[in-house]
């Protein structure tokens, strides 16, 4: 019998009075798992073991060029650490936004990793894969009949921009689980994905209460990143038909009321609402109470059926081919008009690399010491004694980024100006070839939502035993 | 008095590749009620910050959490070219300098 099999038969014969444990085992599979928490959830005998594996906060360079943000080593260790947790205890294994964007390349590369632990290990089991690529066909018709609609104040879709993605990919809510869960495996591996359907999909299928089922999810898809101290340690929820207790299973976090409801504004623009494809979580009427010091109880929050379905769709598209410019500078003259002779510099480069051709790039500085991270100026009592400066182009080729760069350094490295004393140059390199040739650039060009009344074939289940 | 020396915590990430989300946390009730009740949280106060619009900032009290959620949005998208803060994470730094 598969692992989800026999747990959905064992909550189907307790008839709602035995609590589901769920052990939240990685907000961020591949960064590595602390064992002494994973292997102290596992002996409280948990139901399931979930890990969200991506995330859209790391930038539109994952999902564009289909690369892991994580090493495949880190990964592998992270996937045989809770393939072997998950296979020995007979529990479901459910992971979300496979190899960090959750297109196709990431959840190939994810199941690659898998199948070569299960060859390497002698595992054997019953695999559900849930793609999460959305139909470039699919997308254009939703666009046609007003079924996409921005977020965030997003620029309206057009044709050209879903032609342009490289990887478009849809998050999939929990329905999508429960048809693989309902399958008969062991295991489900899914592409981009809510990150509470990894977690709520089960509980939410044996009756219980949607909301807390959900509600839980949210919390727990951070491991203990709830608790205070917070961290990435394995956290244990248990879960009945009131409310839901939370356990870090690293003994020096706790899990307080005000940790656990502070948690709730993480990442979210709005504390009281989670949107769901299948739903809304109102969690205006949760509250949080102390179990005792390091655990707390949770009960209140509401699940409300949606009527039509909206399913958040992501896509990037390359932009060209970046290159940098790595230096500093401690020369006070240089810090003093840094603004204007950059400016000087790049027209000087621009004269140079376009006296044949077209100015076809995009040349950025970032002046780390003045204003490098914020995006309104601080305000500088006195000039920074050191400087770090960067010089981004962004260029159709890689070669032409290279060749702006290049340009760049040796040109700002002997620009002269006004006062100038240090005719040696202005800059110091750390090391050389101070420019360095990145990759292509992508940018999200996608970020809306799109109305589906087939969530089952936007999100197609594959079964595979290993 | 200025907020770094009063909150808790004062933190910023992505909501989504298009806002900044800002979460300031108090260490008790009296704090946090101090805090709602400087006046220093509103929109018109804290969109010169950002350089945005006051109508499009917005602040959210979360006393269950002791805490106050702003909104803010990005005038960059994350990640598009220019970018300085993939992550969002830096971008609290405008608000340790608020006095209360």
């Amino acid at each position: 019998m598969s692992a989800s099999a026999r747990i959905l038969d064992q909550f189907a014969r307790s008839n709602g009075s035995a609590p589901m444990r769920i052990l939240g085992a990685s907000g961020q599979l591949g960064y590595g798992i602390p064992t002494p928490a994973f292997s102290a959830g596992l002996e409280r005998h948990p139901h399931l073991i979930g890990c969200d594996m991506g995330s859209i906060d790391i930038g539109p360079y994952y999902l564009g060029s289909g690369e892991m943000a994580t090493a495949p080593a880190s990964t592998k260790r992270d996937l045989k650490k809770v393939l072997h947790g998950a296979l020995k205890h007979k529990i479901p294994l459910v992971i979300g936004s496979a190899g960090s964007a959750g297109a196709r390349p990431h959840l190939d590369q994810t199941l690659a990793l898998v199948r070569e632990i299960a060859s390497d290990d002698g595992l054997g089991f019953r695999m559900a894969v849930l793609r999460a690529d959305v139909d470039k066909n699919v997308l254009k018709a939703a666009l046609k009949t007003k079924g996409v609609t921005p977020i965030d104040d997003m620029p309206a879709l057009d044709d050209q921009d879903i032609d342009a993605a490289a990887n478009i990919v849809g998050q999939m809510g929990m329905s999508a689980f429960q048809r693989a869960l309902a399958a008969g495996v062991d295991v489900v591996i899914a592409g981009r994905a809510c990150d509470t359907a990894i977690f709520a999909a089960l509980p939410a299928m044996t009756g219980f209460p949607v909301g807390l089922a959900m509600h839980m999810a949210k919390i727990i898809e951070c491991a203990s990143l709830c608790c205070l101290p917070g961290g990435r340690d394995a956290i244990l929820a248990m879960l009945d038909h009131e409310g839901f207790e939370l356990d870090s299973m690293a003994p020096q976090r706790r899990a307080t009321p005000v940790s656990v409801a502070a948690h709730s504004l993480y990442e979210q623009s709005d504390p009281f609402t989670v949107h769901e494809p299948e739903g809304r979580l109102d969690l205006a009427r949760a509250t949080y109470r102390a179990i005792d010091d390091r655990r707390t109880r949770v009960v209140g929050a509401r699940w409300e059926d949606a009527r039509e379905h909206w399913v958040k769709i992501e896509g990037a598209r390359k932009v060209g081919e970046r290159a940098v410019l790595l230096c500093g500078t401690a020369d006070p003259k240089f810090i003093a008009q840094h603004n204007k002779l950059l400016k000087e510099v790049e027209i000087v480069v621009r004269d140079l690399v376009c006296e044949d051709t077209v100015e076809d790039y995009v040349l950025t500085w970032r002046v780390y010491g003045v204003q490098g991270v914020r995006m309104t100026p601080p305000v500088a009592e006195t000039p920074p004694p050191e400087v770090f400066i960067m010089a981004e182009c962004i260029a159709p080729t890689r070669e032409r980024a290279a060749e702006v760069v290049r340009t760049t350094k040796q040109y700002l490295l002997h620009h002269g100006y006004e006062g100038r004393l240090s005719t040696g140059g202005n800059l110091a390199f750390p090391f050389t070839p101070p420019e360095v040739s990145i990759g292509p650039a992508y940018r999200f060009n996608i970020y809306h939502l799109m109305r589906t009344a087939d969530l089952v074939g936007l999100f197609p289940l594959e079964i595979e035993t290993l | 008095m200025k907020l770094q020396d009063f909150a808790q915590v004062v933190r910023s990430k992505n909501a989504g590749p298009r806002r900044f989300t800002l979460d300031v946390i108090f260490r008790d009730d009296a704090d946090y009620r101090r805090a709602v009740q400087s006046g220093a949280f509103t929109s018109k106060k804290i969109a010169p910050l950002y350089g945005v619009a006051a109508n499009a900032v917005s602040v959210i009290n979360y006393p269950l959490g002791r805490a106050i959620k702003i909104v803010v949005p990005r005038k960059i998208m994350s990640g598009d070219p220019g970018d300085r803060d993939v992550y969002g994470a830096q971008q609290h730094t405008p608000l340790l300098e608020l006095e209360l």
